[in-house]
């Protein structure tokens, strides 16, 4: 097995050995433990760092190894798949260092790195897969790792949180797996393509695709959180903060996301989505979904649920921007796929250090805490000014792209979307901003830890504001070589170029 | 040479504020506000006119200098010297930290602003400023300071999502996003009337204009004399820099456009005029002398717009209005402000507010207030807006409590709700291919 | 010799019941290595057929081996040792003694069965399985464990008993037990028809086929663990492997109402199995009726009949085996720890056994048929099937039982995460019998990554036709 072969399965096993490893190693040995998290992080980024670099240098990679007859298991990096994996890799570094600190003297640490490990893994798998069923296989994968991470916490609530996660999962599972088994029985291939594989099945089998279509995504949405299919979302915040910033940001919203855009342009192809009139209905969902997650979000007190119907709301962005066919919209669905991981991950990391340091969960206990953490405040503070569409921050490329293309495709509702949702999006973010920045602060936090005098632990503190940066960053220099922007314009040119 | 000392010169003077919002950096240097305006005055100071294009920074921003926006600089520069003298006379209470903070971040906003040369970059400093100036008016302290904070903030955003509107019918337009390349495409587009309309509602919320311009008094009123004398020369006339930078003037004649906005400078200038004999009282002076005066240049506006002609031989003269008025502006509040210490009034007149409204509080949600409030007070002098409030939360609560009640059997009849939901789906999806 | 020897074995233990432990290993270990032997024969050399004591067809006895009974010996082999291994803790002395050769006698019947080439021999074989199965259910002792064993006896004689009639029907249509002269002779008549209906019947009552399951969950549940996991592993498999083979090769083709019914059935097993397991309050019980809910896959291929619909029941076999042995052997070492199975009590034992609930996570992930697991290939082969037969509502059935599947396998695994709040008395676990279920998981979840070299074995001799036939 030769380097360009190699390269997606040893990306591949840095996290799923030292995750293996992990599960078997005692409580108390810490040093081992950190020691293999960060090491796999590390070793994982640089391994993504040469394929990024390979990639953009005409390098192909790819493993294949046989599954059934006729069904390869292939890892593959394409320009997409690399989108995913670099946003993916960077994220669990941040992650693992914010966890390291987060899960300090707390119970069942093997457990949870093991899975932590485990659940990016399968995130890698879903991102590099090469085909749908080895997309199907990680996808799957990832809601197992994940269920351990959300009922890590032991209680009852996080036992029906899980319950209702599984549920929810699953059932999207089955969906999604009868959508693959059908378009296999059709086209005899499951290979993501540029421009999809089913082309020339429009003229015979047009209803069958159109059910297969509505069976891939309705699977897909369940993970993405497609209204109606979102109702497990909220409830899993009762998860460890780590695990909902992961769940948000990276792995599981985003993965059904990014099977999503998998789905619209690698199975089917944009032209023949829109040929077989999907992406229509499909761009409606999105909107509604943009529209009721903002609405909901609204009126949360609860910090993380309010984050979580935000979520909701943004990752839908994605789904609008590949449901709007043009060029420019697929531009900002994908790089919303990037910046919103990066965004909602330092609001993850924000809420975790409200809880562990001051004990707030409510948004009304967020008065004046811009003074006593002010650093963690400042990183939400750029994140959520970012999810709002602020310039020059890393949403408003986004929307631009998303508003940008709609225009392209004639489809000028969607702006009015888009204008409405960042009108919500400030309705819920800058309250809180202005709660914790011009408030009186109240007399004692309700449960406060000290850590000399900075404002907390400095892992936790770190991970927000390294992202917070790169949320500034992703905006700014959104132009620069390398930046998300580019690199979806580029996966885009070859989606559209024939 | 040049060009590198260029390229360093632009990019500090926005940069540099920038750099030194950040507290930690701000507490080791001397004169920090002083400091952050350096680069702009060394700028000034080189007669040659240069710009440059960066072309990583967001889409591609240019920035440059030279003609009308040298003069709006130099504006500038003054008023920010002499706000940053007043800002540091009072005292140096801890709590300062933040003014400074937001203070700097403003002015960032506002240089970039007059940089910038074309419509991103002027966007994104907008944004930035306007954001900045909402601090500086909620930090500032009391209650009326903080309501007309919320006020500008609501306007802000919408004035926000207008601008962006406005830039994607030109992005989608032309691809070239500096001033001169996308006025002119736009004077050709089909979707001229949208983006006259979104513009001139932007800035006209950004700017304060009579019907928007409620929380001018209020902001006059109650906020310390340093951001009173920013008042007129930052957002004020930045946004009125905005209209005269986006709108394509002297190119198109839209005389029904340019009817309406007539009229509402005319009805501006009525208002101030009135309003202000009415009330009669010294502070609010400024803010009534705003209103008149942007309801002429709104009324010059609304003329060029009319008439490309009349545009074309007196249009140049528009950043020497923009100029004296906020140099004006800012003298005249001096004035006031000197005038009423001397007569011995209190700096910041404490505000009667209906914040202590009982069950107002008690309502929870922080949001809920603020849509209320930034609702209610775009239509002043509308007595009826107890109702309103009232109907309004029966609403929320009632929406509130059916969302609820869905989430609730979704999340208790999980299974069979997600069965029943795809299924719903499924067919949905089907009736509507 | 894979026949002789565990009948050997057993005869030893049966002997010197003090050393039973090592020489049953040692057995276990033989039949292995010769079952493995016997493959790579069968691999390099295709299709084995072997006359017992010189005497051909059709009057003495043949073996046959091809690339399906290799496949079955394997799992019986792989799961055989596993339990072999089980059990080398699990019982104690006097247990063991009686254990042993039961157990060998068992796998010889086992090994008999699947090499047999004539229906008689089967009969054969047949009994000697239930008698023996019959015999190890009853060795958990206790008034329970004797009348489900009573029932099992019962069930297990009607079900021969049945089969026996149609041999003998058969036997006088056509003058031969042998399986390939039958099949030449083979043409439909009413006598035949009549023999398909009792050998069917018989075969699926001993498969415990809905609504012939009833004797099944009792009779599991009340075994001890490593006899349990042997009968759901593989003794009702004996019967399924029978009714395979005289489907695929003597009964004439064409009986399409036939396989629909079996397809309904297996369906209708499919859901009751699963809704049934969903509500049982015992891990055991549990895990039995899932097993019915497993058998009822098997039969969804009955109505398919392609190639790919039976290389997908036989992968869902050989990973059932597995996963289902892994299974009853989590759920013994949890009674072993906690000393009883009531699953809403399980927070207190599941959390210090964190590698008993490995394997049975890891078991419940190939039953419900999620990727990647041995389970998943062959509900994907049978999904794939079912497709492009254009049956779609055997869709439906596989992804209803997977869901079903699902919702009983998490109801056992959530309570792996709750805190415990009372603490009770517990005994400790061998270490070798929490490995012993995690290997056999593991097992279960690799066949699903490893997945061309068993569809290879099951290609030679072409049991089920080419592809191109389906």
């Amino acid at each position: 097995m030769n380097w360009d072969a190699g390269l997606p399965l040893l990306i591949l096993s840095s996290s799923l050995l030292p995750g293996l490893v992990i599960f078997f190693l005692p409580e108390e040995r810490v040093a081992t433990r950190t020691t293999l998290n960060l090491g796999g992080a590390l070793l994982k980024l640089v391994l993504v760092g040469v394929m990024v670099w390979g990639v953009f240098h005409g390098h192909h990679y790819e493993t294949r190894m046989p599954l059934l007859p006729g069904l390869d298991l292939v890892l593959r990096a394409d320009a997409e798949a690399v989108l995913f994996v670099t946003l993916s890799t960077v994220l669990w570094l941040v992650t693992t260092v914010y966890a390291i600190g987060y899960l300090e003297d707390s119970p069942h640490r093997s457990r949870f790195f093991g899975f932590f490990s485990l659940c990016v893994t399968a995130t890698v798998g879903v991102a590099l897969a090469g085909n749908l069923i080895t997309f199907l296989l990680f996808y799957e994968l990832l809601t197992l790792a994940t269920y351990p991470l959300i009922v890590h916490r032991g209680t009852e609530v996080a036992r029906q949180a899980g319950r209702t996660y599984l549920t929810y999962t699953i059932a999207g599972g089955a969906l999604l797996l009868v959508g693959t088994v059908w378009i296999y029985s059709l086209a005899g291939s499951l290979e993501f393509t540029h421009r999809g594989f089913v082309a020339e099945l429009v003229d015979t089998h047009r209803a069958a695709l159109i059910v297969i279509f509505v069976l891939l995504i309705a699977g897909l949405g369940v993970k993405a959180a497609l209204v109606p299919l979102h109702g497990w979302l909220p409830q899993a915040m009762v998860a460890p903060a780590p695990v909902s910033a992961l769940l948000h940001a990276v792995a599981v919203v985003k993965a059904g996301a990014f099977g999503i855009v998998r789905v619209v342009d690698d199975v089917f192809g944009v032209e023949v989505a829109a040929n077989l009139g999907v992406t229509g209905p499909l761009a409606a969902v999105a909107a509604v979904t943009i529209i009721y997650g903002s609405l909901r979000a609204l009126f949360q007190d609860d910090l993380k649920r309010r984050l979580a119907f935000s979520t909701i709301s943004q990752v839908s962005y994605i789904i609008l921007g590949i449901a709007i066919v043009g060029p420019a919209a697929t531009i900002g669905g994908l790089v919303h796929l990037v910046h919103q991981g990066v965004m909602k991950i330092t609001l993850f990391f924000c809420a975790g250090n409200l809880a562990e340091t001051l004990g707030i969960h409510k948004i009304s206990e967020m008065n004046g805490v811009g003074r006593r953490m002010p650093w963690t405040m400042a990183a939400f503070t750029i994140s959520a000014l970012g999810m709002v569409g602020v310039p020059p921050l890393a949403g408003f490329i986004s929307k631009w792209y998303l508003g940008l293309g709609a225009l392209d495709a004639g489809q000028g509702w969607v702006v009015f979307v888009l204008a409405g949702s960042s009108l919500l999006n400030a309705g819920y973010f800058l309250p809180i901003l202005y709660a914790a920045w011009f408030k009186a602060p109240p007399d004692a936090w309700p449960a406060e830890r000290t850590w000399g005098s900075r404002e907390t632990f400095w892992l936790l503190l770190a991970p927000p504001v390294v992202t917070a940066l790169l949320t500034l960053a992703a905006g700014l220099l959104a132009s620069a070589p390398f930046s998300p922007l580019q690199w979806a314009r580029f996966i885009t040119a070859q989606e559209y170029m024939p | 040479m040049i060009t590198t000392l260029g390229l360093f010169l632009l990019l500090s003077v926005p940069g540099l504020p920038l750099l030194l919002a950040l507290p930690a950096l701000r507490s080791r240097l001397p004169w920090p506000c002083y400091l952050a305006i350096l680069p702009a005055v060394i700028l000034l100071l080189i007669p040659a006119d240069f710009s440059i294009e960066v072309p990583w920074l967001l889409f591609g921003t240019g920035l440059g200098v030279g003609g009308a926006s040298r003069l709006l600089l130099a504006m500038s520069v003054v008023l920010w010297v002499a706000a940053a003298t007043l800002l540091r006379a009072p005292s140096s209470r801890p709590a300062d930290n933040r003014l400074a903070t937001f203070f700097l971040l403003t002015m960032a906003g506002n240089l970039g602003m007059i940089l910038a040369t074309g419509l991103v970059g002027f966007f994104a400093f907008s944004t930035l400023m306007g954001y900045g100036f909402y601090g500086l008016l909620v930090t500032t302290g009391n209650a009326g300071a903080r309501r007309a904070g919320r006020a500008y903030l609501g306007l802000l955003i919408l004035a926000d999502l207008a601008l962006f509107e406005a830039l994607l019918v030109t992005a989608a337009t032309t691809g070239d996003l500096g001033f001169g390349a996308a006025r002119h495409a736009m004077a050709q587009s089909p979707s001229l009337g949208l983006y006259l309309s979104m513009v001139v509602f932007g800035f006209a919320a950004k700017a304060g204009i009579w019907p928007l311009h409620f929380w001018l008094p209020l902001a006059f009123r109650s906020t310390r004399p340093a951001v009173a004398l920013l008042l007129g020369g930052v957002p004020v006339a930045m946004a009125l820099l905005g209209m005269v930078r986006w709108l394509p003037l002297g190119e198109i004649t839209s005389p029904k456009l340019g009817l309406i906005i007539q009229g509402i400078g005319v009805a501006a200038m009525l208002y101030a005029i009135l309003t202000g004999l009415i009330r009669g009282q010294l502070k609010l002076l400024p803010a009534y002398a705003v209103i008149a005066t942007t309801g002429l240049f709104v009324t010059a506006l609304g003329t060029g717009l009319a008439d490309p002609a009349a545009w074309a031989g007196y249009g140049n003269l528009a950043h020497y209005y923009i100029v004296s008025l906020g140099l004006g502006l800012a003298i005249l509040t001096t004035t006031i402000g000197w005038l009423q210490a001397r007569r011995g009034y209190p700096v910041t007149p404490a505000m009667q507010t209906d914040d202590s409204n009982p069950w107002f509080e008690r309502w929870p949600g922080a949001v809920v207030r603020w849509g209320a409030k930034i609702g209610f007070y775009t239509l002043p002098g509308l007595r009826s807006s107890w109702l309103a409030k009232m109907g309004c939360l029966r609403q929320i609560c009632a929406w509130q409590r059916i969302l609820d009640s869905i989430e609730h059997s979704l999340q208790r009849w999980t299974f069979a709700s997600t069965l029943l939901l795809l299924l719903a789906m499924v067919s949905v999806f089907l009736a509507a291919c | 010799m894979a026949i002789l020897l565990p009948l050997v074995g057993a005869l030893v233990c049966f002997l010197w019941p003090r050393r039973s432990v090592p020489l049953g290993l040692v057995t276990a270990i033989g039949v292995v290595t010769c079952v493995a032997g016997l493959g790579w024969q069968v691999v390099v050399l295709g299709t084995q057929r072997y006359a017992v004591g010189g005497w051909g067809a059709p009057l003495g006895i043949d073996l046959y081996a091809d690339g399906l009974s290799l496949l079955m010996l394997m799992v019986t082999a792989g799961v055989g040792l596993g339990i072999s291994a089980y059990s080398t803790s699990y019982f104690e002395r006097k247990q063991s003694a009686l254990f042993w050769p039961l157990w060998l006698f068992l796998w010889a019947a086992l090994n008999a069965l699947f090499l047999s080439a004539d229906i008689f021999n089967l009969y054969v074989t047949l009994e000697l399985l239930g008698l023996a199965a019959v015999a190890l259910v009853a060795l958990a002792g206790g008034a329970d464990a004797l009348t489900s064993a009573m029932r099992y006896l019962l069930v297990s004689l009607l079900g021969s008993l049945f089969y026996l009639l149609g041999v003998a029907l058969l036997y006088h249509s056509f003058g031969s037990v042998d399986m390939a002269i039958l099949a030449q002779r083979m043409e439909p008549s009413p006598a035949v028809w009549a023999a398909i209906g009792l050998m069917s019947a018989g075969l699926l009552l001993k498969t415990a086929l809905f609504p012939l399951h009833f004797w099944l969950p009792p009779a599991h549940a009340s075994a001890p663990a490593p006899v349990s996991a042997l009968l759901s592993a593989l003794v009702v498999k004996a019967s399924f492997y029978i009714l395979l083979r005289l489907w695929l090769e003597v009964f004439p083709p064409g009986n399409v109402a036939l396989g629909q019914l079996l397809g309904l059935l297996g369906a209708a097993a499919v859901l009751w199995g699963g809704i049934q397991a969903l509500r049982q309050t015992r891990l055991k019980l549990l895990i039995a009726y899932s097993t019915v809910a497993q058998l009822g896959y098997f039969f969804l291929a009955f109505p398919l009949g392609t190639a790919t619909a039976w290389k997908g029941t036989l992968y869902l076999l050989l990973s059932h085996a597995l996963a289902k042995a892994a299974m009853f052997m989590a759920a013994g070492n949890i009674i072993r720890f906690g000393g009883h199975d009531r699953i809403a009590d399980l927070d207190r034992v599941a959390h210090r056994l964190p590698l008993t609930v490995t394997a049975f996570a890891l078991a419940g992930i190939s039953i419900i048929g999620l990727p990647p697991s041995g389970g998943f290939i062959g509900k994907w082969l049978l999904l794939d099937a079912a497709l492009r037969a254009g049956q779609w509502w055997w869709v439906v059935i596989l992804i209803l039982g997977g869901l079903l599947a699902a919702a009983y396998v998490f109801k056992v695994i959530g309570y792996a995460f709750t805190q415990a709040g009372v603490l009770q008395e517990t005994r400790t676990v061998p270490t070798i019998m929490e490995w012993v279920a995690l290997a056999l998981a593991l097992g279960a979840i690799l066949l699903g990554l490893f997945a061309p070299w068993p569809l290879a074995l099951m290609e030679i001799g072409l049991p089920f036709g080419r592809e191109s036939a389906g």
